[in-house]
């Protein structure tokens, strides 16, 4: 059985690994001349940035990732976030994420108890946002807040955007699969394993090569075109998204077309600051809820010292973009590192934002449509087909693992 | 090189410009130090960088 991958983002490299493994003759194309996508590092003044997501799996080594990658036998090593993740409050001082309940009345903090263990076993059917949900029970200025931030940290959406039972489902697995980590080497280190894999089980990824097309016959995939000539397929997994996965054929299915109309892409800015000394002094997450438009920031050198030179330190702050006014966003959210490091001395590195066909996430959480297309044996993975409850990466792990249980 | 409104600014181009020529503020813009030797080309993910033709 043949199997070729349009796309070496994550996404395609964990679906080429898990297939090389079962036996399948694996091919990949990649348009760009280097694997692993939006997550895998970028090289700058000796600091490993990345060029889409941050250097942190947010379930660490127990999470879907990192078991997808021992199940196909990459070597990553994911080094737990210790303190899992820390709130800077309104009074400026940083208290552990489990301490959150100190921050609101103490009849709220019960009220929170029991409204929380009822909404993880019934999670609310209708479309309610998380916001309105959290303003329905609670009313309460610093879990609004908090709310936003860690949306903003971990989906790149508003509150607002997200609906509840969506972040219900990523607290549920908060709980089951705990808190994040730090892959040694950045998440370059992640996909190069996967590449590896591939590699040994006899797959081929090409790089610099752009699919032209998907040759479709009778609702089956018989093969890409690309490079020139036709390659022929059993499966074709693609990983650049469904909207311009369609783009490849020609597809006439209007109900699916209607439902990835909705899809929306997530936009967001990371900006990446280096300093001498250590700004967070941690290797978890910090909450900026009180920021006027970061979300949270991370130290990652505080796990892994060579993702910059000698003695510096690596920061990488994210925030939502909230308005068109692109270079003003930026504007505040450095506005908002001078506020958050008071006279400390660091330089800003580089500033990346993300939206429309180069997004945060192909489809935001709530708005997935899963990996199937009106094409039998063509299927979708990675940021625009992830699974339910899924953080970033996480979720693209589980969309992965849902399409190949339909696969093999 | 002229950049295009595909350019969302996630400094792909930036990072692997040899000549130190791109800097990036939400969109990419091209300096002085540009030779046009066309790298940023290839490494863009939106196909938003071309030559001045």
């Amino acid at each position: 059985m043949k199997a070729v991958i349009i796309g070496a983002g994550l996404g395609g490299l964990l679906s080429g690994a898990k297939l090389s493994k079962a036996g399948y003759e694996v091919e990949i194309f990649e348009r760009l001349p280097f694997t692993g996508g939006r997550f895998t590092n970028l090289e700058h003044k000796g600091f490993q940035l990345s060029t889409g997501a941050l250097h942190m799996i947010p379930h660490g080594a127990r999470g879907p990732l990192a078991s997808l990658l021992c199940d196909v036998g990459a070597g990553v090593t994911i080094i737990p976030s210790e303190p899992m993740s820390v709130i800077r409050n309104m009074a400026g001082e940083d208290i552990d994420f489990h301490d959150f309940r100190k921050e609101i009345s103490l009849t709220k903090r019960v009220k929170l108890g029991t409204v929380l263990a009822y909404s993880l076993k019934f999670k609310p059917k209708d479309d309610i946002s998380f916001r309105d949900w959290v303003m329905k029970y609670f009313e309460d200025e610093f879990l609004l807040r908090l709310a936003d931030s860690f949306c903003g940290w971990s989906l790149s959406l508003r509150a607002a955007d997200v609906p509840a039972r969506e972040v219900l489902e990523i607290i549920d697995n908060m709980y089951r699969y705990k808190g994040p980590g730090i892959p040694l080497g950045g998440c370059g280190a992640v996909t190069d394993a996967l590449c590896d894999v591939i590699r040994s089980n006899g797959g081929n990824i090409h790089t610099s090569s752009s699919v032209e097309r998907i040759l479709v016959d009778n609702g089956r995939v018989s093969g890409i075109f690309v490079d020139g000539k036709e390659v022929s397929a059993d499966i074709v997994i693609s990983n650049i998204g469904h909207m311009e996965t369609t783009k490849l054929y020609k597809c006439s299915d209007e109900d699916y077309l209607a439902k990835l109309g909705k899809a929306k892409p997530s936009r967001g800015i990371k900006i990446c600051i280096a300093s001498d000394e250590a700004l967070l002094g941690h290797s978890g997450a910090l909450f900026t809820p009180y920021a006027q438009r970061i979300n949270g920031i991370n130290e990652v050198t505080n796990a892994d010292p060579s993702l910059a030179p000698a003695g510096k330190h690596l920061i990488m702050s994210h925030q939502t973009t909230l308005s068109d006014n692109l270079e003003q966003e930026i504007a505040l959210g450095l506005d908002d590192l001078k506020t958050l490091f008071p006279g400390k001395e660091y330089e800003v590195l580089m500033v990346q934002s993300y939206s429309g066909g180069w997004p945060v996430n192909r489809a935001s959480s709530g708005s997935d449509t899963g990996n199937r297309t009106p094409v039998g044996n063509l299927y979708v993975v990675g940021d625009g087909a992830k699974g339910k409850g899924g953080i970033e990466v996480e979720g693209v792990a589980l969309g992965v693992m849902n399409a190949m249980r339909e696969i093999l | 090189m002229k950049v295009n409104q595909n350019c969302v600014g996630c400094a792909q181009c930036a990072a692997y410009c040899p000549h130190n020529a791109i800097t990036v503020f939400g969109r990419a813009s091209i300096n002085r130090n540009c030779v046009e030797c066309k790298t940023c080309v290839d490494y863009c993910p939106l196909g938003a960088i071309s030559g001045d033709e």
